[in-house]
């Protein structure tokens, strides 16, 4: 680990002039992704400015139905809020397939939207990796890639993004509010994360300068008939191969409203929007479903350690939908 | 071994002591355990048990001292290249840093091997896999250290890494991985090394033996099944990682606190490379965080010397995780191909194997780990022609060698995979199938050695298939989805999902084999202490959390009827104990602690009557200890050995052999290799949801024969754990390797099963006494690590259809989307 100046931030002002006056600074929250990035150098902070003590750990309901979640919210006490379990238990469910109880009650709502790939490469400083030193190549391309993406990749890079709670929030069409000396602005959880295209160094439309602050969930109907699905290679503490987010409201065997984002196989937290597209008002029938899983990855390029992912995706899907339709008490 | 000296009164061992189902066979033979509490047979507590899970534990890299340095080692980032400069000076001149040493500063022999010594302390002319120890640093913080490492210039010349066991196995173009000329040691002649060919081991019987080929033999069988598996690299994912801590002595010696699993081996390789007498490396056992065979080998050992007498301080070394995926060996991934045939009426006629065992870059144990794989290759089935191919090679890929089942775990997962699918040719019940063809007392194995002790197979075959089935899934109804494939991810409700059953067994090898000079020593000493007798066991065997340290002490307790025994802690101060492996300990030190307590005792016997108490001629025979006092059988109470002993104390050593073995005849692999064999047998039930490819294990109950428990819940702990190890194997343990390296050196990207993942195992355990065993007994901790694997497997296949060929079985495998 190299040295770094340790700086614990009283109050937003001073995290965000901390932050504004050093060009290469780091927040710290749980820590759980950053430290251990720190210890293998792929992280070198010249300031860790450490943000936990901000009064960011708030879950509000916002006028209007939605949810505001502070950004320093353990991901532990998200899962487990009334409000969030009651409302989207999407995203309760998606926290809690992610990691262990030790690390989601370390890991802050901030973090976990920041937190980076688990390429293999990325993490071995001895391999070129784009993202890890822009203009170095692809190690994962020729190599092991069974954990990167089939969805969003470039000639430069297969990162998967890793997380899940990040998924559920993609589908519910979740907001990112962040602040800067310069100001406050809000950025589509969807727009948030970037894909790789020739820049895969640069992971989010966050500025370096720019704190996180919260995140806000609009109100949505067919969230409370929403599910997280996560196939993984052991029963717990495994990040996903696969994933899927998805809410259903059903009326006379039409669909209402249908949300979906994948994980494990997209760049970013992927918001499956073609498929949407074809469940738009169509009936809600198995055969739908298929068709809407299908054309969401017609698109995806497989290679010869993660093309499973494409069937899998597939698989997951239409199951998760599947199972939606019959706990949706709209449904004959 | 004599038979154990009949004693004061016996009660009969009460498996009711076991927190989990070990059950008290039938057979159990009249039980030699003696009223001492704590004896043998039942279940004392560990000694440092309560210590272990309040977190109080001291392990090895919990070692400190005042004025101790941290050791740090800089390691190749090529699989493959060759060195052609180092240049150290940017790291001397840090502020800090006490010293930085290379292969030129290895002060005596500059190689080091458990059984052959190719393996460098620091690489010089090449290196061979990606984390070989390169040069080593040795400063005031451990981060100073590291920064050292970054500051030593190493140039490199990068050369093409032999990744591919197969062709180094049998293409004589492949580049070497040990050039000609690098002045190694020779080989055992009968091991056949040439090219990158550690050893090759055939073994011939039949028609075979007389030359005949496959073609011929083949005509002989009605039925034929051949297969190709691959097995993946498994780690022993211990949770210590490799730690040691190394103090200079006045007498220009070094005293190294160390974990591992043979102090005198480690010794033997440390003193040579130090360029000094053994008996100026003293080693002491420090506390072992698991070990499963990656501590056989050695890591750190001779760095932390070569920094303690170079700096005159003491240094400790730590290796994080990473580096401990590259600091130790792994279990050989394989590629096998098989062929059985057998009549319509489910006899086997011949079978053939060929295997073939990626050592990586250094030998380690691999001619030994050959020496399994060909004997056992074959299993425990009566087979009249068999053929068994067994290559060790060569290759850039991170070494291998010793780890849990040792050489016959891969081979276990294939010829069990062969019987299913035979049975299934032959429309026959699995169990039924094997049963037919199934090893008994006095059946020869694929070598020709006599079984010569009981191998009640078939038993335990059917009492597996008896054992009550879990509960059918309820068709409707609340779902608990932690019972279900995905768990609490939530992946099923049930639908899609099947349920399979298959079952496993494998023979294993127990103590070591191929005709070394296996032993182990023990100190005893009697003595008073505040008014009572008091018994302190001294050996050299290594505690790696198997709870031999419990052994030692139920051992004494029942030979020299005290209640109060100290085991001391284990250094080389006393003779070795040889490796803990081979699930050897009980058997060896146990013998020896056993031996060492007789010894004590005919010394008492000789004050008993050298005082009078009975007449000269009285026989030992007559004379027993219990309860702290020394007892005739017809006289009752003599004397109480406080009374006996005073301020003088008994003190015996002794070495414990056991029966001689043979090396394996080069061309017909003939021969008495083995000392013991242990059994077990595997009924693995699960679910798959054939959708998603998910698998849960609902059940792997488990029979073993252990000839006789000494601690019936330490014997619970280690058949479960090592069908949780074989459940890794089955389901998801890997280490990726690729272009020979290791892509996941975490336990975030190397899974291991977690509570979630293992079920509850039932267990039924027998007793059918080896009568060339000290009391009997059965190593107990590898035969469950070979045959859950396969067990487990063969239900994925019964609930799925597929042929699931190779291990770890991936969600990808199953739902039918092939790999490469
Ligand atoms: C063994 C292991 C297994 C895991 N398994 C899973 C899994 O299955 N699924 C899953 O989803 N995740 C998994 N994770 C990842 C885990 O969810 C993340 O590490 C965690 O969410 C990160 O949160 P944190 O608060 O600790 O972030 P930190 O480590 O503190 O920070 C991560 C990044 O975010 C930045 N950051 C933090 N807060 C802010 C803010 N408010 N504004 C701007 N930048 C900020 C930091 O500067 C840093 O760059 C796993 C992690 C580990 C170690
Ligand atoms: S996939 Fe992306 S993260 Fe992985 S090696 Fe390539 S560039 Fe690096």
């Amino acid at each position: 680990m190299r040295s770094f100046a340790y700086l614990s931030a009283p109050d937003i002002d001073t995290a965000l002039h901390a932050v504004s006056a050093e060009p290469n600074a780091k927040f710290l929250g749980g820590g759980t992704n950053l430290v251990d990035l720190m210890r293998e150098e792929i992280e070198q902070p010249d300031t860790v400015i450490d943000i936990t003590r901000l009064p960011l750990a708030e879950v509000a309901e916002l006028p209007g139905g939605g949810v505001r979640v502070g950004a320093l919210v353990r991901n532990s006490h998200l899962a487990a809020h009334p409000l969030i379990r009651e409302r989207y238990p999407v995203l309760s469910q998606a926290i809690l397939h992610g990691a262990s109880g030790q690390l989601r009650n370390m890991a802050t709502v901030g973090g976990n939207l920041l937190q980076r790939t688990r390429c293999v490469y990325f993490y071995d400083t001895a391999s070129p990796c784009n993202k890890r030193e822009p203009g170095a190549g692809c190690a994962a391309a020729e190599g092991f890639h069974r954990n990167t993406a089939v969805l969003g990749t470039s000639e430069h890079c297969l990162a998967a993004h890793p997380s899940d709670m990040c998924v559920a929030l993609a589908a519910l069409d979740a907001a990112v509010e962040v602040r800067s000396v310069r100001g406050v602005r809000r950025i589509p959880v969807t727009d948030f994360h970037r894909l790789p295209g020739a820049t895969p160094h640069v992971e989010s439309d966050l500025a370096p300068d720019e704190l996180v602050t919260a995140v806000e969930i609009p109100p949505l109907r067919a969230a409370a008939n929403s599910r997280y699905r996560k196939v993984r290679d052991r029963a717990s503490y495994a990040f996903a191969l696969v994933s899927v987010a998805a809410a259903l409201e059903v009326e006379d065997g039409r669909v209402r409203t249908a949300r979906l984002a994948l994980g494990g196989v997209g760049t970013r937290p992927w918001r499956a929007r073609e498929a949407e597209r074809v469940l738009a008002d169509a009936p809600a029938t198995e055969e739908a479903f298929d068709r809407a899983a299908e054309a969401e990855l017609a698109a995806a390029v497989g290679r010869p350690d993660n093309a499973f992912k494409i069937d899998l995706a597939r698989r997951t899907v239409t199951a998760v939908l599947r199972r939606l339709l019959t706990t949706d008490g709209s449904t004959p | 071994m004599t038979t154990p000296t009949p004693r004061t009164p016996v009660p009969v061992h009460s498996p009711r002591e076991a927190p989990s189902p070990v059950h008290s066979p039938r057979e159990a033979p009249p039980s030699p355990a003696s009223s001492t509490p704590g004896g043998v047979g039942s279940s004392p507590r560990r000694p440092d048990g309560t210590l272990k899970v309040t977190g109080e534990f001291a392990y090895s890299s919990d070692m400190w001292m005042d004025d101790m340095l941290w050791g740090a080692t800089l390691r190749s980032p090529h699989p493959h290249a060759r060195i052609r400069g180092i240049d150290v000076t940017g790291a001397v001149r840090m502020p800090g840093v006490h010293a930085v040493l290379t292969h030129e500063d290895v002060p005596g022999e500059k190689r080091y091997g458990l059984e052959y010594r190719d393996q460098p302390v620091l690489a010089f002319g090449k290196v061979r896999y990606r984390g070989e120890p390169v040069a080593i640093v040795a400063a005031d913080h451990p981060e100073t250290a590291r920064r050292a490492l970054d500051r030593v210039r190493v140039d490199y010349e990068v050369l093409e890494p032999v990744s591919d066991p197969v062709r180094a196995a049998f293409d004589p173009d492949c580049p070497l991985v040990h050039e000609a000329g690098e002045d190694l040691p020779p080989a055992h002649p009968a091991h056949h090394r040439s090219g990158n060919r550690v050893r090759y081991q055939p073994v011939r019987t039949g028609a075979f033996a007389d030359g005949a080929t496959a073609a011929e033999v083949r005509a002989l069988a009605d039925v034929v099944v051949t297969g190709e598996y691959q097995v993946g690299m498994q780690d022993q994912a211990f949770l210590g990682p490799e730690s040691g801590l190394a103090v200079p002595a006045e007498d220009g010696g070094v005293d190294l606190h160390i974990a591992t699993q043979w102090l005198h081996v480690d010794q033997s390789q440390i003193a040579p490379c130090l360029g000094l007498p053994p008996e100026k490396v003293r080693l002491t056992l420090a506390g072992v965080g698991g070990a499963f065979g990656a501590r056989e080998d050695m890591s750190m050992q001779v760095h932390a010397c070569m920094l303690a007498l170079r700096t005159g301080r003491p240094v400790k070394i730590v290796y994080n995780r990473e580096e401990s995926f590259h600091g130790h060996v792994h279990r050989h991934p394989a590629r096998l191909r098989y062929e059985h045939g057998a009549t319509r009426d489910g006899r086997l006629v011949y079978a053939t194997a060929e295997i073939v065992l990626d050592g990586g870059a250094y030998a380690s144990t691999t001619a030994a780990v050959v020496g399994v794989a060909s004997s056992l290759g074959l299993g425990p089935y009566e087979i009249p022609h068999a053929r068994v191919d067994a290559y060790g090679v060569y290759t850039t890929n991170p070494p291998c060698g010793a780890m849990r089942g040792f050489g016959a775990v891969q081979a276990c997962f294939c010829y069990e995979s062969q019987l299913d699918r035979l049975a299934a040719e032959l429309g026959l019940h699995p169990v039924e199938l094997r049963i037919r063809n199934a090893m008994s007392e006095g059946s020869r194995t694929a070598t020709g050695q006599r079984v010569d002790m009981p191998l009640p197979m078939a038993d335990m075959l059917r009492r597996a298939r008896e054992m009550p089935m879990p509960p059918e899934r309820a068709a409707a109804g609340p779902v608990d989805v932690r019972a279900l494939p995905g768990g609490v991810a939530n992946t099923s409700r049930g639908e899609g999902v099947r349920r399979g059953v298959g079952y496993g067994v494998g023979l294993k090898n127990l103590c070591f084999s191929e005709g070394f000079d296996d032993y182990s020593t023990a100190r005893v000493r009697l003595e008073v202490v505040g008014g009572e007798p008091a018994v302190q066991v001294h050996t050299a065997a290594a505690e790696v959390g198997q709870g031999l340290v419990t052994i030692k002490g139920q051992i004494a307790r029942t030979e020299l009827g005290v209640e109060r025994v100290t085991v001391l802690p284990s250094d080389t101060r006393v003779g070795s104990a040889g490796s803990s492996s081979a699930s050897r300990q009980s058997y060896m030190t146990g013998g020896a602690v056993r031996a060492a307590c007789l010894a004590v005792r005919a010394r008492v016997f000789e004050l008993v009557r050298a005082a009078g108490l009975v007449g000269d001629d009285h026989p030992d025979e007559l004379l027993g200890l219990a309860g702290g006092k020394v007892v005739s059988g017809a006289r009752g109470v003599l004397v109480s050995l406080a009374d006996l002993l005073g301020a003088s104390a008994v003190e015996e050593t002794r070495e414990f052999r056991h029966r001689a073995t043979e090396m394996l005849d080069p061309t017909t692999g003939q021969g008495a290799s083995h000392t013991q064999f242990g059994m077990c047998v595997h009924r693995a039930v699960v679910d798959v949801d054939v959708d998603l490819g998910l698998v849960k294990v609902v059940a792997l109950d488990a029979v073993q024969d252990v000839g006789r428990v000494l601690h019936p819940q330490q014997l619970a702990g280690q058949i479960q754990g090592g069908s949780a190890q074989g459940l890794g194997l089955a389901l998801m343990e890997e280490i990726q390797v690729s272009g020979s390296v290791i892509r996941n050196p975490s336990f975030t990207d190397y899974l291991i099963p977690t509570i979630l993942d293992v079920p509850p195992m039932r267990i039924e355990v027998l007793e059918h006494p080896d009568p060339h065993a000290p009391y009997g007994l059965r190593g107990a901790g590898e035969p469950p690590t070979l045959s859950s694997t396969p067990a487990i497997v063969a239900a994925v296949r019964a609930a799925t259809g597929r042929p699931l060929s190779r291990i770890p079985v991936r969600p990808e495998d199953i739902v039918g989307i092939e790999r490469d």
